[in-house]
């Protein structure tokens, strides 16, 4: 793109890149590189003249001029720019897409031609001129994506027992270190995850109670057992219904929250920010959150219990009509400690999954503003995966051994 | 100067909210000028951008482009007048979820009416302009700032628009890459007759490259002139500005958001 190598320059190209034939003019620069180029003294020259101005109608034109001429063998295509005046990028476009098709045809194809202006955006988009770029590498085979799938997963099972040793550490053994805490940061958790979600997780419980309450009344009706409704409705929340409803609702509101909030502040730099400072961001962002996670899940669990049983109730108001006194009676002597154990031990374990899950995908983020996108879905997918998952496991041990 | 202007920008009253930042500014660009609009952090710059964009609707006053005032314009009419022209913004300003090349060819695909390989080539000559050939595959996320910078400046000449308006160029460049691009600047203008509006603080660029500068201090114009008139000014303003001389307290100026 220098200005000096107009005119002179043209035979240094020649030199430098024998294979491709200079196409670059300049100043009558564009004969001399012509008359170089490989071949020259032998085979016949086409020259095609170049409409002026180029805009698409002539481009299309010369297009089909050029293949048709490339196509009937000739060899040596010399493009005639004289008409040219100025040169728009869209013109220039054509200019090239004609160059590279008759290229692609096995032609050499030189410019030629006092164009002024023209000569120059040829120059300064000399690059564009030169041959086809090279097309990206093929994508890999199968069982390299294999196994860089699998080198992925490595890594990134490396980063997660990291995060949860530095969790550890930071949540519980560093503040009776009297390495601190934020507890300013703990209460605004507390508050985000734990007490904005009662509504919503004690609405969603109701209706779930309700929802399983008429379907068990439904079976029971034909046996005229209702009253094991209450049992069944106990029973359920205790053990099941209120620590997965709860933990899908939290990790909707707050795996999502978590892993947008780390995503963000690490795509704008925040996170840097922090470690530049000398601060450790398990202090500082994952300590609050886990332990605020691990309060808030195991009693937004209980008021979830509270409030299923509560919908079973309301459905023997409505139909079944029991007595108060009845459905409580035997609603007390279906609850039993170990269901409510189970129930807290998942509460607890889905607690577990959703902070950890969140905080692992918002500091993996990659990609800018897309990748928080990304990452917030994949922390949720995440999740409900996970919390499943672990909801059977508690469940078969609960079942078969315990 | 017997050249009519293609921008006329009149008592030009605009903020946010209540907040106003400029006060009755008034200015003109002419065909194939280069206009630096220059000033303190603060001073209303950016907002005069953004106003003479149509990205934001000024208070009071009137801007015209070609004689047409945009101020009255509805959303379809100003698309329309956008499509004339180019806007490279601070930091880029690219989409993080496209590729470079798709990023530079997204108006050519939305306005323009050519087919992919025509696209493709444009494409691989707007980054060639800028310096940047082969990066077309990469995302914005593996681009450093000043390259983003450049991808957003190709983008903004991606349509060949009559009007190329900048946002702070040379910032965050470093020295070559920023004479770089005034080379280009240049160049464009000379070669393609394109209009260019920078807003700047760049003193070097400035001297290199502008034909005539307006400058803004808390909201007001306090100078149009080319370079050599800045030698000639007795606005102290002015004066501080070229010379890099400090405020007295740094907070004295005050500096605004935007």
């Amino acid at each position: 793109m220098n200005s000096g190598s107009r005119g002179s320059g043209t035979s240094k190209g020649a030199a430098a890149r024998p294979a491709a034939p200079p196409v670059f003019p300049g100043k009558g620069g564009l004969i001399q590189a012509m008359q170089q180029a490989p071949g020259a003294a032998e085979a016949p020259e086409t020259v095609i003249l170049v409409p002026g101005p180029l805009s698409d109608r002539e481009g299309r034109r010369l297009l089909e001029e050029i293949v048709r001429a490339a196509g009937g063998g000739a060899s040596r295509i010399a493009l005639d720019l004289s008409e040219l005046e100025r040169l728009d990028s869209r013109g220039c476009a054509w200019l090239i897409r004609a160059v590279r098709a008759a290229r692609r045809r096995g032609a050499q194809v030189g410019l030629r031609g006092e164009c002024g202006e023209a000569a120059e955006v040829i120059e300064l988009l000399s690059k564009s001129f030169a041959e086809d770029r090279p097309r990206p590498p093929a994508s890999a085979g199968f069982l390299e994506s294999l196994g860089n799938k699998a080198f992925r997963a490595r890594e990134e099972l490396l980063d997660a027992w990291r995060l949860a040793v530095d969790a550890v550490y930071w949540s519980f053994i560093a503040p009776f270190e009297g390495r601190g805490l934020r507890w300013k940061g703990l209460v605004t958790e507390i508050e985000d995850i734990g007490i904005r979600a009662i509504g919503i997780v004690s609405l969603l419980n109701f209706l779930l109670g309700l929802v399983i309450a008429m379907l068990s009344a439904a079976q029971a009706s034909t046996f005229g057992v209702q009253i094991y409704v209450a049992s069944l409705v106990v029973m359920g929340f205790a053990r099941e219904l209120a620590p997965i409803m709860t933990g899908i609702v939290v990790s909707a509101r707050t795996g999502s929250a978590i892993a947008a909030e780390l995503a963000t502040m690490k795509v704008y730099e925040e996170i840097d920010a922090l470690k530049g400072m000398g601060l450790s961001v398990s202090k500082f962002l994952i300590a609050p959150k886990v332990l605020a996670t691990l309060v808030a899940v195991p009693i937004l669990t209980a008021i979830g219990f509270v409030t299923g049983v509560a919908g079973g109730f309301f459905l023997n108001a409505i139909s079944l009509d029991f007595t108060f006194d009845r459905w409580w009676e035997q609603t007390i002597q279906a609850s039993t400690v170990r269901d409510l154990v189970q129930g807290g031990v998942k509460a607890f374990s889905f607690a577990v999954i959703i902070v950890m899950v969140g905080c692992h995908n918002g500091l993996r983020v990659t990609g800018g503003v897309r990748g928080v996108g990304m990452a917030t879905t994949r922390a949720v997918v995440m999740d409900v995966f996970l919390i499943v998952v672990a909801d059977l496991l508690f469940t078969t041990i609960f079942y078969y051994f315990l | 100067m017997e050249r009519k202007p293609i921008v006329e920008v009149r008592d030009l009253v605009a903020g946010y909210g209540d907040y106003l930042v400029l006060d009755r500014v008034s200015m003109d660009v002419y065909e194939g000028e280069i206009i630096a609009v220059i000033g303190g952090s603060g001073c209303g710059k950016s907002t005069l951008l953004k106003n003479m964009v149509g990205l934001l609707r000024p208070v009071s006053g009137s801007i015209r482009y070609w004689g047409r005032e945009i101020t009255a314009m509805d959303e379809e009419e100003l698309a329309e007048l956008l499509r004339k022209l180019g806007i490279a913004f601070q930091s880029g300003a690219l989409f993080n979820s496209m590729t470079v090349g798709e990023n530079i060819s997204l108006p050519m695909e939305e306005y323009g009416d050519m087919d992919q390989e025509l696209r493709e080539i444009l494409v691989g000559i707007k980054l060639d302009l800028v310096g940047l050939s082969g990066t077309g595959d990469l995302m914005p996320d593996e681009l450093s700032g000043g390259m983003k910078k450049r991808v957003g400046f190709a983008r903004a000449i991606a349509m060949d628009p009559r009007i190329v308006f900048f946002d702070e160029p040379s910032t965050s460049l470093d020295p070559i890459i920023a004479a770089g691009l005034d080379k280009l600047i240049l160049e464009m203008r000379r070669l393609l007759g394109i209009t260019v509006f920078v807003v700047t603080h760049d003193l070097g660029s400035i001297r290199l490259i502008a034909d005539r500068i307006v400058m803004l201090d808390r909201g007001r114009v306090i100078f149009t002139g080319t370079v050599s008139d800045v030698e000639k000014t007795g606005v102290a303003r002015v004066r501080q500005f070229f010379d890099r001389q400090p405020d007295k307290t740094i907070e004295a100026r005050g500096v605004a958001t935007v």
